[in-house]
């Protein structure tokens, strides 16, 4: 059974077509990684699994201990309450309620959900202690480092229980060493406690961290990805090689927390990846030859 | 020249939102509207040439200082959420190269432009209403057109606003140029000694006895000297206040910080701590005017009884002097809640995207928001108004055996004032909807 399933989802914005039709099945414990360039629809699906946004056609199907909902057919105030009960949430940019301290911010997900405040407290300084947090339970976000606020964040996603975390672009803010750290707490507080994990990124390094790697253009799903057997790896010296084409020209940096390793890799301005980038965002339905295995960092960079 | 051509591209509300631009025109609209209507009623009574006069001017004078508070904090946030809205697209100008004094002459003329506009709706507004204000009785008859400010009095208002808003535009530039935006400061509220509190409440004590007996200091000195021992009571009052005011805020936020059970409401008090005086600024206007208005109550209430003739009708007028200074009080710290909250919410439209996104209710952002206003707001009526009825207590228990409508009234008004101000966060609850669901 899976997870989660989007069947035959489409969405417009207008005369945009964000989504044209998309099937991706998710299993319990997978880690996923929706990858493609600006305006490739990997949002707004990141979006239609999490039941933010209703798709104009299809269905996403949602394993429930109840049963098997439809997210597309719920209430606005029902998925509201889908997201908060059974969903978590990391964002780029920590998404923290500045006022509250962290212990505050990740107990007010558990506050949400009816526990009380003094349990919820408890439960969230444990939670901050498993993430490497411990001490700093009544600083102020604006007292954390980008790295410690989106740990923080990931104890928030994670204290209510949720059987999925789905993450937008959850280390796009964050230097290269950083970005290693905060995906190992991600991936061990999701995949490795069999919960599943779906995110949204550009980073190819964060992507081959995942157990499977989809990638989309111009609303479909060009490459539904293989995935790998068992789940997602957090530690380090353990996961599949990075993707062919994240070796050319930029340093090859290890994608894990290992603070040597990164040293000489900082992320490197390549020529080449912007250029990538931009003939992306400028000629999202340039005719590119649909990917035939894994998509190399060649095809993308297409028109550079 | 370049701020010449670049002025009418960063004013195309297209580029930035309407409610950008709408913000500061509606902020200043509704200074200049207030303002008009209270010059305006003000000014009325300086046209009399009945015997009584004098003692009108006078309390016109003390309606129009009370009323100065809650005013001047409106237009102070009116021009401060102005010029946070340019400073962030500015701040992208400066990246793309524009020289400082580029800038800055874009942000004056920005402000300037945004100002003039808000203020000729405003004193248009005003005039519109004066009409309303005009069939308030005084003295036996209505104001009538008295209460309509003349057009030299309005274009001077205008430019008086429009001057203000551009000077503090300036002013602004220059701090926002090196303080980064958006970062929360977390202030630490002021340590008070006990002493101060002591000599606080012994200042306000003499305030309070100098407003009950101000009359036969009129007769013994002149109307002259009673201003001016007005004007000291009210500015030991003002610095009494501002001192006590966040310190008192403060300390109710940190209890209930500790008490809070329900997301919304640790939220609410959370947001009050982080910044006390912030909060202050926010409903502190009504502070000297609750204060003023239960004791001028009481005594009104005192005067009325079994009065017949003049007496009775000075008495009544105090009291109607009295309803629409204090309506007028709350009403404009509801301006300013509504116009702070609107601000608070395009500002923080990013997080509360997100926190919807992770499943929080807009009720419960709505109703933390709700209570980081009501809850300081009614506290500080509550101590102005325990304060008040303490100083007078004698007299309160006499007003409430002789006169008890007149009491029921005063207490009336100030409770409609707080529902004024809890039906301005209502009218921001749709904008909150808006960018959170968007």
């Amino acid at each position: 059974m899976q997870a989660i399933e989007a069947r035959a989802v489409r969405k417009t914005y207008g005369p945009t077509t964000a989504l044209a039709g998309v099937d991706l099945a998710i299993a319990p414990g997978e880690a996923v990684a929706i990858m493609g360039a600006s305006g490739s629809g990997k949002t707004t699906l990141l979006h239609v699994l999490a039941g933010i946004v209703t798709p104009d056609a299809g269905a996403v199907h949602l394993a429930t201990p109840a049963g098997v909902v439809d997210v597309a057919r719920l209430s606005d105030g029902e998925r509201t309450r889908l997201r908060r009960e059974r969903f978590g949430f990391v964002f780029q940019e920590g998404m923290l309620v500045p006022e509250l301290t962290a212990v505050e911010n990740v107990a007010l997900a558990l506050m949400l959900v009816g526990s009380s405040r003094a349990s919820a407290i408890q439960e969230a300084a444990m939670w901050l202690g498993s993430l490497g947090l411990a001490g700093m339970e009544d600083r102020r976000i604006g007292e954390l480092s980008g790295g410690q606020a989106q740990r923080v964040a990931i104890a928030r996603a994670q204290v209510t229980g949720a059987s999925i975390v789905f993450a937008d672009e959850p280390t796009g803010a964050l230097d290269s060493v950083t970005s290693g750290e905060v995906m190992t707490a991600l991936l061990g507080a999701t995949v490795g406690r069999g919960r599943t994990l779906v995110l949204v990124t550009h980073d190819e390094q964060v992507a081959a961290r995942c157990t499977r790697v989809v990638r989309m253009r111009d609303g479909l799903l060009v490459d539904a990805g293989a995935s790998q057997a068992g789940p997602a790896r957090p530690a380090a010296g353990m996961l599949p090689p990075p993707a062919p084409g994240t070796a050319v020209g930029a340093p090859s940096h290890g994608w894990a927390a290992q603070p040597q390793a990164a040293a000489y890799a900082q992320p490197v301005a390549h020529p080449q990846s912007a250029a990538y980038s931009q003939s992306a965002a400028y000629s999202p339905t340039s005719a590119h030859a649909p990917a035939p295995v894994a998509p190399t960092q060649q095809q993308w960079q297409g028109r550079a | 020249m370049s701020a010449v051509r670049l002025a009418p591209m960063l004013l195309r509300p297209s580029t930035q939102g309407a409610a950008v631009l709408a913000l500061p025109v509606v902020a200043f609209g509704v200074t200049s509207w207030l303002l008009g209507i209270v010059v305006g009623g003000a000014r009325a009574f300086f046209t009399w040439t009945i015997p009584d006069a004098p003692l009108y001017q006078l309390l016109a004078v003390v309606a129009l200082a009370l009323l100065a508070v809650p005013l001047v904090t409106l237009g102070g946030s009116a021009a401060r959420l102005s010029a946070r809205r340019r400073d962030d697209r500015l701040a992208a100008l400066r990246l793309l190269g524009a020289t400082s004094g580029t800038v800055l002459a874009l942000a004056v003329a920005e402000a300037t432009m945004l100002t003039l506009v808000g203020a000729v709706l405003g004193v248009l507004g005003a005039a519109a209403t004066s009409p309303l204000i005009g069939l308030i009785p005084f003295a036996g008859a209505p104001l009538g057109t008295s209460a309509l400010l003349p057009l030299t009095w309005s274009i001077a208002l205008v430019v008086a606003v429009t001057l203000l808003a551009a000077s503090s535009a300036l002013l602004s530039m220059r701090r926002v140029m090196v303080t980064p935006l958006g970062v929360a400061r977390r202030e630490q509220p002021a340590r008070v000694h006990w002493l101060v509190v002591v000599l606080a409440v012994a200042a306000v004590a003499v305030v309070a006895g100098a407003f009950s007996s101000f009359s036969s200091i009129g007769a013994a000195l002149g109307v002259l000297a009673m201003v001016v021992v007005l004007g000291i009571g009210f500015g030991i009052a003002m610095l009494v206040l501002n001192l006590l005011g966040p310190w008192i805020l403060g300390v109710q936020a940190r209890i209930q910080v500790r008490r809070a059970t329900t997301p919304a409401r640790l939220i609410a008090a959370r947001t009050v701590l982080e910044s006390p005086k912030a909060a202050w600024r926010q409903v502190g206007g009504v502070a000297l005017v609750t204060f003023v208005g239960v004791i001028a109550g009481v005594g009104s209430a005192l005067m009325g009884d079994g009065a017949g003739g003049a007496d009775a009708i000075l008495a009544g007028d105090i009291r109607t002097g009295l309803v629409i200074t204090i309506v007028g009080s709350f009403l404009t710290v509801a301006c300013t809640v509504g116009l702070q909250q609107a601000a608070a919410i395009l500002d923080g439209r990013a997080l509360s995207r997100a926190l919807h996104h992770a499943g929080m209710d807009v009720a419960t952002m709505d109703a933390a928001r709700r209570w980081a206003v009501l809850s300081p707001l009614l506290l500080v009526v509550a101590v102005s108004a325990i304060a008040a009825s303490a100083l007078v207590v004698p007299l309160l228990g006499m007003a409430l055996l002789f006169e008890p409508i007149a009491i029921v009234i005063t207490a009336g008004v100030v409770v409609a004032g707080v529902a004024i101000v809890a039906a301005g966060l209502l009218t921001t609850r749709p904008l909150l909807r808006r960018v959170a669901t968007a």
